[in-house]
């Protein structure tokens, strides 16, 4: 698994497409394990703010590479930023970044809200928004790719996904 | 107060009154019917939305969206997020909502839930996001916005109470046969109320901090109820942290907060016990790879 993990990921490399292959670094002083497991063997210790490339994720741990040694460390442990600096964004509006966003995306800072939020995006204003007629024939057609519950079902079990019994009580 | 009821009220007052009083009953009268729509505006200001208006509220936001951004070419692309989708909302208390997923053709990253069960996501964000259980975090993140009926609360907040007063009136008129204001089946009062929002930049706006902590809790406890690995959400929170504010691709996003990195951080303070213990789950990486066209 790991090994097929690896051959996708060089396979990918060498068609010039990204797999997950941020910079990060990490957040605290953490260990590089040879494994996906805190029993696995110690590689070595990175001192916090260690500069990584990520590899790939499995669970709760990523494969990094960090100073020419490669291994993996808790998800965590590691800090994923905007490279950039807040003052050089040329713009930041979300165009439906409000309510229901998923993600909370780049690291705009809290006061930069209201700024943020009144700038028009390449793509997509507030203008574009308010002179946007309502599209009934596309709200047809994306309704028209709906799955059943059958359907679905079907597919869960064909990549072997078991549906659990967990508690929203477990997510609090 | 009805009309009728109304005038034979005043009729009987009248009848039984000196005229030099009327002007006053009159007044009395006019002051009556205030109180009436006064109690009537109250009691609309603490009613809910039934669900069918939920659910008309979401088409009209989703056709006003779908005005702006057109849906993503791949049709095969389409029914795969709607698969991964309608497998994860079929793990909550609102299975039988009519869900409905979109991909937007736009290479902006994103993804946002209607009320009733609509939930579009950006190609932009499907090419970023490495495997099935990174797109099921996100949906079911989205798909707990609606479990919540956070935008719902939202739409009440920002359109006060004139929101429901308005619905009165013109499901009233439609039943009477004069509304004549069909828009492609979107005729009904809740769905032009959500194209109105939509033109009011509705959609610009971000929730409730709070409101996405618990979307992202609630969102991981669905990703491991259907199966996935649940560090899938924070697997899509990092990648989202990552993106480079200047790249014109992904400089719309960042408006929306907390931002990606806090609420990496309160995964890790809030839930860390249940994503350890469904780890082990599938992630789905080659399936996924395949769906977005990825060689």
């Amino acid at each position: 698994m790991a090994f097929a993990r690896i051959l996708i990921f060089v396979l990918l490399t060498a068609a010039g497409l990204a797999l997950a292959q941020e910079r990060a670094s990490t957040n605290r002083g953490t260990e590089l394990r040879e494994r996906a497991s805190s029993e696995a063997r110690v590689v070595t210790m990175l001192p916090e703010s260690s500069p990584v490339t990520v590899l790939s994720r499995s669970g709760g741990w990523t494969q990094v590479e960090s100073g020419g040694q490669r291994g993996w460390v808790r998800v965590f442990h590691l800090r994923f930023a905007a490279t950039v600096e807040e003052g050089t964004r040329s713009s930041g509006s979300s165009f439906f970044g409000g309510v229901g966003s998923a993600l909370g995306f780049g690291g705009a800072k809290r006061n930069d809200q209201a700024k943020i939020a009144t700038i028009g995006i390449r793509g997509l204003s507030p203008e574009d928004m308010r002179n946007a007629g309502p599209d009934p024939e596309a709200l047809r057609r994306m309704q028209s790719f709906r799955s059943d519950k059958a359907a679905a079902e079907r597919f869960a079990r064909e990549a072997k996904l078991s549906a659990q019994r967990v508690a929203y009580e477990e997510g609090r | 107060m009805k009309p009728v009821v109304r005038a034979v009220f005043a009729a009987i007052l009248l009848a039984a009154v000196p005229v030099a009083a009327q002007f006053d009953f009159n007044r009395l009268i006019e002051g009556v019917k205030k109180g009436a729509e006064v109690a009537k505006q109250s009691q609309i200001a603490t009613r809910e939305f039934t669900q069918e208006e939920e659910i008309e509220l979401g088409n009209g936001l989703t056709a006003g969206l779908l005005g702006a951004v057109k849906l993503h070419p791949d049709e095969r692309l389409q029914r795969y997020v709607n698969r991964v989708g309608r497998w994860v909302a079929a793990q909550s208390e609102r299975a039988d909502l009519p869900w409905s997923f979109g991909v937007l053709d736009t290479d902006t990253v994103n993804a946002f839930a209607m009320p009733g069960g609509t939930v579009v996501v950006s190609h932009g964000l499907l090419k970023r996001l490495n495997s099935e259980s990174e797109l099921a975090g996100v949906l079911g993140h989205e798909i707990a916005h609606v479990l919540r009926k956070h935008q719902l609360s939202a739409i009440q907040s920002t359109a006060g109470t004139g929101i429901f007063a308005s619905l009165g009136k013109e499901v009233a008129a439609r039943q009477i046969g004069r509304s004549g204001r069909d828009i492609g089946g979107l005729g009904s009062a809740a769905a032009s109320a959500g194209i109105d929002l939509v033109k009011d930049g509705f959609l610009l706006r971000p929730l409730d901090r709070g409101m996405e902590y618990e979307a992202d809790r609630l969102g991981i406890v669905l990703a491991a109820r259907a199966g996935y690995d649940p560090y899938g959400l924070v697997g899509a929170l990092q990648v989202l942290a990552s993106l480079r504010g200047d790249d014109a691709s992904t400089s719309i996003s960042l408006s929306t907060h907390p931002s990606a990195a806090e609420r990496i951080a309160e995964l890790e303070r809030a839930v860390p016990g249940l994503l350890e213990k469904y780890a082990a789950q599938p992630q789905v990486e080659q399936r996924y790879r395949q769906a977005i066209g990825a060689k």
